[in-house]
C-alpha cells in the first residue's frame, strides 16, 4: 500500500501569505493545493469612488510592481475616455515600466530563486560550495552585489514619475510631466550603467551575443565558449539548475498566456509585433493563437467567495467574500482565472513562447516547461529591453517639446480594460464608470493566473499542476517544491490582499 | 542633511503604525536644522539611497519584545538587525540594517531604531517622537 502523507508547507520565503499543501505518496507529490491566505479586497475599496482614484489606490496593491498596476489603471481610463496618449507619453510610460520589471527580474532571480541553491538540501551538488559563497542569504557575494547594483535602476522611474514605488504619474491621456532633457540624459546614464553591470556579471557577455543564442545547441555552445559565460549568474543558473534536475521539474500544463505589453509609440524606430514590443497571444505548447480578453473567466468554486456556476468574465465578476463553509472545497482567497476555460501560466517564459523566441521554443520542445527554463527566461528578459529603452530615451530627447498629454475631457460613463505584462506576467484591470463613479472594478494579477486554485471543473491551477510528481525526500525542507513555485515568481501580496505586517518583519 | 529620521511602518495596521503616526506628528513640528524627517513607508531595502551619505539615521518603527507595551526603546543597529531573514517581498528594516555594512556605498552612518510596542496611543507617539528628535540631535551616547 502506498505511503500517503499530507504535508502543509508554508513557503514563507516566497511570501508569508502563500501556503502549499501537497499529498506525497512514495516520496512524490501526487496532489497539491495552493492557498492564498489573506483577503485583498481592493475591488471593493474602489467601488463608489471617483474614476481617477484607481490611479492612486491600485499601485498600493504591490510595492514591487506598483507601476504595472498604475499602467493597467491608466490604460483602462484611456479606453473609457477614448483618448490615445501622445507618442512621448507612451515612451515615458514604457521606459518606466521596463525599469521596474528589470529590477524585479534580477532581484527575484538572485535573491529569491538562486538563493535556494545555497539550501543545505543541495549540499551534495558539485557546485554547492560556490552556490553558498555566491547566493547565501545576507552574505552571498552575488546577492550583495545585486542589492548594491539594482537600487539605481528605479531612479529612472523617480525621474520620470516623481517617485518610486507608488507613483501616479500616468493619467488618462498621457502623463503629468515632461522631464527635461537633462533628466532624460540621467535616465540614459543610469540605464547604461545598469546594462554594463548586467552584461559584465549577470549575463557574462554583450546583449547582442546573448540574443544570437537561438537553440539548445547554441546555448550549450555559449556555455562552452567562455569562462565568463559559465561564471555569470546566467551561466551558473544553467549549470546548477541542470545538476539539480530543475530542467525536468515543474512542467505544468504547457499553456502560456501573454496580454502583450509596451505599445510602440507612433514614429518609433523600435520594432515589435502587432504594435507592441511584447507580443500578445495564447499558446498550447508552442502553437500560438491570437489573444482575446473576452475569453477570460474567473471561477470561485475553490475560492472563499460567494458561489456562482462556471466562470465569469471580469466585467461580470464580483468580489463577495465568504470566509467560511464548504470546508475542504474552498481553500484560497485567490480566484481561479481561466482562458477558454483552461488554466494557463503567465510570465517571462510565456512571453518568449508567445513571441516565438527560437531558444525558448526549443528548450520546451521535448520535455515542456520546467523550473529552470522559467527562471532563465526571467533572468535574461532585460536583454529584450535594453535596445528599446535606449531608443525610446533617445527619441524623447529628439522629440523634446512634443506633448505628453491629451486632455481627455470629462470622463464619461463607460467601460475600460487595462492590460499589460507585469514582471510576473499578465495583469488586467476591468473598470466600469457609471454616474461619474466607479461602479465596477476587477483586477486579475499574474499570480492569480499562476497560483490559482481549482476551478469549477475541479482542475488544478498551473503551479498546483506543476508540483505533481516532484520528489519530496524531506517534508521539513521541500527545496524542490520551493524551486518550482518560485520559478513562477509568486507575489501573493498582490493576489490576495493589501497588508503584510506578519511577513514584513518583527523587531 | 547629515541626519535623517526615517519613519517606517504600515498606517493601515494597528500595532504597526507607530512610525507613520510619528511622521505625522513630526511633520507638524519645527525640526532642527540639519535633520530631515522622511516617511519611509514599507520600503525596506529600497531605503538604502536615503541612508547613504548621512552621518546618523534614526529609524522609527513599531517593535516587539524589547520592553513593556508603550515604553519607548532605543536599539542599536546590530540589535535591530538580529531579526533579519532571507530576502522576500516583505523584507523590511532588519534586512536593510543587516545588509548595510556590505551594501552602503558611503561610510555607514550611525543607525538607531526608536520604537515602542503596542497601540500607537497619542502619548506613545509623542514620547517616541521626542526620543527620536533627541537621539537625532545628540546620538545615543
Amino acid at each position: 500500500m502506498a505511503n500517503r502523507v499530507i504535508c502543509d508547507i508554508p513557503l514563507n520565503r516566497v511570501e508569508g501569505d502563500l501556503e502549499i499543501k501537497v499529498a506525497v505518496e512514495d516520496g512524490r507529490v501526487v496532489d497539491a493545493w495552493s492557498s492564498g491566505t489573506m483577503f485583498r479586497g481592493f475591488e471593493r475599496m474602489l467601488v463608489g469612488r471617483a474614476p481617477l482614484d484607481g490611479l492612486v489606490i491600485t499601485p498600493r496593491i504591490c510595492g514591487i510592481c506598483s507601476l504595472t498596476h498604475l499602467t493597467a489603471a491608466a490604460k483602462a481610463l484611456d479606453g473609457i475616455a477614448g483618448v490615445a496618449p501622445p507618442p512621448n507619453a507612451g515612451r515615458l510610460r514604457n521606459v518606466a515600466l521596463m525599469a521596474e520589471t528589470m529590477q524585479s527580474d534580477v532581484r527575484q532571480s538572485v535573491l529569491m530563486h538562486m538563493n535556494g541553491f545555497a539550501n543545505v538540501f543541495h549540499s551534495g551538488h558539485d557546485l554547492y560550495d560556490q552556490a553558498v559563497a555566491r547566493y547565501a542569504s545576507l552574505a552571498g557575494e552575488r546577492s550583495l552585489d545585486v542589492v548594491r547594483q539594482t537600487k539605481r535602476i528605479v531612479e529612472i522611474i523617480a525621474l520620470i514619475g516623481g517617485q518610486w514605488p507608488h507613483t501616479s504619474f500616468m493619467v488618462p491621456g498621457g502623463v503629468v510631466y515632461a522631464p527635461p532633457v537633462s533628466d532624460i540624459l540621467k535616465c540614459r546614464n543610469i540605464l547604461s550603467q545598469f546594462r554594463s553591470w548586467y552584461e559584465g556579471t549577470v549575463l557574462g557577455c554583450p546583449t547582442e551575443r546573448w540574443l544570437e543564442v537561438d537553440s539548445r545547441q547554441a546555448l550549450e555552445a555559449w556555455l562552452a565558449e567562455s569562462s565568463r559565460h559559465r561564471e555569470s549568474d546566467v551561466g551558473f543558473l544553467i549549470r546548477f539548475g541542470l545538476g539539480a534536475g530543475l530542467g525536468n521539474l515543474g512542467r505544468g500544463y504547457d499553456r502560456f498566456l501573454s496580454y502583450g505589453s509596451l505599445e510602440l509609440p507612433e514614429g518609433t524606430t523600435v520594432a515589435g509585433t502587432a504594435g507592441r514590443l511584447v507580443a500578445a497571444g495564447f499558446a498550447e505548447g508552442v502553437t500560438v493563437e491570437a489573444f482575446d480578453q473576452a475569453r477570460i473567466a474567473e471561477h470561485v468554486a475553490s475560492s472563499w467567495y460567494r458561489d456562482y456556476p462556471g466562470g465569469r468574465h471580469p466585467f461580470d465578476g464580483e468580489t463577495e467574500p465568504v470566509p467560511s463553509g464548504d470546508e475542504g472545497g474552498k481553500y484560497s482567497w485567490s480566484k481561479a482565472p481561466r482562458y477558454k476555460g483552461l488554466a494557463a501560466e503567465t510570465g517571462p517564459l510565456a512571453e518568449r513562447i508567445v513571441a516565438g523566441d527560437p531558444l525558448f521554443r526549443d528548450l520546451i520542445a521535448d520535455g515542456g516547461a520546467n523550473a529552470l527554463v522559467r527562471q532563465l527566461a526571467r533572468l535574461t528578459r532585460p536583454t529584450t529591453y535594453f535596445q528599446a529603452m535606449d531608443a525610446w530615451l533617445g527619441e524623447l530627447i529628439q522629440r523634446f517639446g512634443e506633448p505628453v498629454y491629451h486632455h481627455p475631457g470629462d470622463l464619461q460613463d463607460g467601460e475600460g480594460i487595462g492590460l499589460c505584462q507585469a514582471a510576473r506576467g499578465a495583469l488586467g484591470h476591468w473598470v466600469r464608470i457609471k454616474d461619474g463613479r466607479i461602479a465596477h472594478y476587477q483586477i486579475i494579477t499574474p499570480t492569480a493566473w499562476n497560483g490559482a486554485p481549482r476551478d469549477s471543473e475541479g482542475l488544478r491551477g498551473p503551479w498546483e499542476e506543476a508540483l505533481i510528481g516532484i520528489p519530496v525526500s524531506d517534508p521539513d525542507n521541500p527545496a524542490l517544491l520551493g524551486h518550482v513555485v518560485r520559478s513562477f515568481d509568486p507575489c501573493l501580496v498582490c493576489t490576495v490582499h493589501v497588508v503584510g505586517a506578519s511577513g514584513r518583519r518583527t523587531l | 542633511m547629515d541626519t535623517a529620521i526615517i519613519c517606517v511602518g504600515n498606517a493601515l495596521i494597528p500595532g504597526d503604525d507607530l512610525g507613520h503616526r510619528v511622521y505625522e506628528f513630526l511633520a507638524g513640528q519645527a525640526i532642527p536644522g540639519g535633520v530631515v524627517v522622511i516617511d519611509g513607508g514599507l520600503k525596506g531595502i529600497d531605503l538604502l539611497p536615503l541612508v547613504e551619505g548621512r552621518k546618523r539615521v534614526v529609524f522609527v518603527d513599531a517593535v516587539a519584545g524589547f520592553g513593556p507595551p508603550g515604553e519607548v526603546v532605543i536599539l542599536d543597529r546590530e540589535t535591530a538587525a538580529s531579526g533579519a531573514g532571507p530576502y522576500d517581498h516583505g523584507a523590511g528594516l532588519p534586512y536593510l540594517l543587516r545588509l548595510l555594512p556590505f551594501v552602503c556605498e558611503t561610510p555607514v552612518p550611525e543607525c538607531l531604531v526608536v520604537g515602542a510596542e503596542g497601540p500607537a496611543h497619542p502619548s506613545v507617539v509623542r514620547a517616541t517622537a521626542t526620543a527620536s528628535l533627541e537621539v537625532a540631535i545628540h546620538g545615543c551616547s
